[in-house]
């Protein structure tokens, strides 16, 4: 098994309701955001770029990539980040030793970093009082590492993990299921009937930052230009 | 200042009274800087101004500096036995003491980076062999402890005569002259062995950055080599200037020629340094891609400052050193190298700036007429007044920053200066 995810940008309108939900169904701690949404070519979100007379707009969500070939593992020295059997890379939150070795390696920034302890964070940023959010419990994986707690450790780093506690079970990412546009489409890329396989088939698409390597599993389709 | 005439090697608490102070002063800065740390541990990373966009800073440029300086030690002592320059004889013991001394720093450095110091065990307990960062610790560790093995055998000798120091109750039971012949026969052999993991140090070092793609700054085969040849340049130029303080204005003339020598490696490898850059430059300028043109805009525009002092104070310190009159005095010896020593600190700072301001997701945008636009990295920290996500952050060290990179350099000089007190360090007077 091999999971990934093809994003439809023809489909995206750029609302930013996957980075909201992926926010709060993941427990980010304020400042921290593990799936961004852009408008390319511009410095604003939601503002066209282009030529005089020639404006044009379109988005870009961008989050870990779950390269096959993932520098991110490669370089952390203890092994805190590494690939489980459906291809999805993850961090511990118990063995990282905050070096942040793969926040430079990472091609795609997609890595956060816990600089302060979440709690105080928290609280100096003034959220409401008893404002809890993110999947409520810890979340180990099959040989007990923690890849998910609510309450983050302070230093280590942090990143997307295809919603490690939904699609464990087979349920989709929470971006995936609040895209109100279904621009979003998860799945099993070693599966040929998997509508992600069939859409890479019938349709061309574009990997961001291919001539680097890393053999992303998340894929693209080009948005027609209107 | 009055030096009286040696007739036995002595420690050099009795030449230079100032050493005391020296000591007190590091020791106070060590412990400031441990405080500040303290502090640090207690806050995390965020007294720093390092964030998502920026996340390796003073700190890592700070631990390559120490690295680099650490090398001079084994360079001159090996290259006593490999191309017999028995000028440098009298030096190596305070090669070598520099060197382990550099080695801790680099090491010491090291600690306040990490996020979760209190799990260090795991690069022992689970280590990833495919980091250049594992590498890195196992080569500087190794380093360490030849470097100090270095010392002791060229101290023994003296131990075994005054009864000091320490591992040494084997030595009792010998002649003073088996333990002067054991003492030559390993100094040699440690020298030798210590060479390729002197140039280990820097190269894996070196490949921490090369090895990754994502930073065009660092994704380049000459930075090990030009590790090598920075480090040969200013680990030379630490061993001059403490032997400079350990000899005195006394005895100077000497070891005159002894420090002309070293003036000249260092010159040497200022040349092999800059034929380096100026390679690099040409070929990331050349093909003059996007990518290559942020990269200048950032050397030559936004951190122009940095670069240039990064450029011309070695440049001058190489001319300089390879002109009689710069190479035959103490001061402009000493001038030289603090001139070098800053120059090689830009140049490490200098590993960081390029590299993280040029942002690796830079898409070219053809229906836009767009060549280069930078996807905005979240900043990590909710704060109010600062954007949640940029396309460059402004990077300074903070106070804590600054107060905690100086360890090393107090820990360094602690080092130094009590072996100094404690140890003789320079032979006898000859003749
Ligand atoms: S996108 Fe970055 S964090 Fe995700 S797998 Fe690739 S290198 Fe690692
Ligand atoms: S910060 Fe953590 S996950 Fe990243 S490389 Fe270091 S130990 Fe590994
Ligand atoms: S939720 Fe869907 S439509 Fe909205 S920004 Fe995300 S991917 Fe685009």
């Amino acid at each position: 098994m091999r999971l990934g995810m093809v994003i439809d940008l023809d489909k995206c309108i750029g609302c930013r309701t996957c980075t909201v939900t992926c926010k709060s169904h993941n427990a980010q701690p304020p400042g921290i955001w593990w799936n961004r949404v852009f408008t390319p070519g511009s410095d604003f979100h939601q503002a066209a770029s282009g030529q005089e007379g020639h404006l044009q707009m379109s988005f870009l969500p961008v989050s870990c990539q779950m390269c096959d070939n993932a520098p991110c593992e490669k370089v952390c020295p203890v092994g805190a980040t590494y690939t489980d059997e459906r291809g999805v890379v993850l961090v511990d939150y118990e063995r990282c030793i905050g070096c942040r070795y793969c926040i430079a390696a990472c091609p795609y920034n997609v890595r956060q970093f816990n600089w302060e302890d979440p709690k105080k964070a928290k609280e100096r940023v003034g959220y409401e009082k008893g404002y809890e959010y993110g999947y409520p419990v810890e979340i180990r994986d099959p040989d007990g590492r923690l890849i998910y707690t609510p309450n983050r450790p302070v230093g280590v780093a942090e990143k997307c993990t295809f919603c490690f506690q939904y699609t464990s079970k087979g349920e989709l990412p929470a971006c995936v299921s609040s895209c109100p546009s279904k621009a979003r489409i998860f799945g099993d890329l070693d599966d040929q009937e998997s509508e992600v396989s069939t859409l890479l088939r019938d349709r061309s698409s574009f990997r961001l930052k291919e001539e680097l390597g890393t053999q992303p599993k998340v894929y693209y389709l080009p948005p027609n230009k209107q | 200042m009055n030096v009286p005439l040696a007739t036995k090697p002595r420690p050099l608490q009795e030449t230079a009274p100032q050493i005391n102070r020296v000591l007190l002063l590091s020791a106070l800065v060590l412990l400031l800087s441990l405080g500040a740390w303290g502090y640090q541990l207690s806050q995390g990373l965020i007294v720093t101004n390092m964030r998502n966009p920026f996340s390796w800073g003073l700190y890592i440029a700070t631990f390559a500096f120490f690295v680099g300086i650490a090398a001079g030690g084994l360079i001159v002592s090996s290259s006593v036995y490999l191309f017999n320059l028995e000028k440098l004889k009298p030096l190596t013991r305070v090669a070598s003491l520099s060197a382990f001394a550099s080695t801790l720093g680099a090491g010491a450095m090291i600690l306040p980076d990490m996020g979760r110091i209190d799990r260090i065990l795991n690069l022992i307990l689970h280590p990833n062999l495919r980091s250049p960062l594992v590498w890195d610790v196992a080569v500087i560790s190794t380093y360490m402890v030849v470097t100090f093995l270095s010392v002791y055998v060229q101290l023994l000798p003296e131990w075994r005569e005054s009864g000091r120091g320490f591992f040494n109750t084997w030595t009792k039971s010998r002649t003073p002259e088996e333990i002067q012949h054991f003492s030559k026969i390993w100094s040699r052999r440690v020298a030798m062995v210590g060479l390729p993991v002197a140039v280990l140090i820097h190269t894996v070092t070196a490949l921490i950055f090369a090895t990754q793609a994502s930073r065009g700054w660092w994704n380049t085969a000459i930075l090990p080599p030009d590790f090598i040849a920075v480090a040969v340049a200013s680990g030379t130029a630490l061993v001059m200037l403490v032997s400079l303080v350990v000899v005195g204005k006394a005895r100077f003339t000497e070891f005159q020629g002894a420090f002309a020598l070293l003036a000249k490696i260092v010159g040497g490898a200022l040349i092999v340094h800059f034929f380096f850059v100026g390679v690099d430059l040409l070929v990331h300028g050349w093909w003059g891609s996007p990518e290559s043109q942020e990269i200048f805009s950032l050397l030559f525009g936004t951190y122009a400052p940095v670069y240039l002092t990064e450029l011309l104070l070695p440049g001058f310190t190489m001319l300089f050193f390879l002109t009689k009159k710069g190479s035959s005095t103490a001061k402009t010896l000493i001038f030289g190298s603090v001139l070098l020593f800053i120059g090689v600190f830009a140049h490490r700072l200098m590993l960081m700036f390029p590299a993280f301001n040029a942002i690796p997701l830079t898409l070219s945008l053809p229906g836009i007429g767009m060549e280069s636009w930078a996807y905005p990295i979240s900043v990590g920290v909710l704060r109010p007044g600062l954007p949640s996500f940029v396309t460059f952050w402004a990077y300074t060290p903070s106070v804590f920053e600054v107060v905690i990179a100086l360890l090393p350099f107090a820990l360094v000089t602690f080092v130094i200066a009590l072996a100094l007190k404690l140890y003789p360090f320079l032979p006898v007077r000859r003749g």
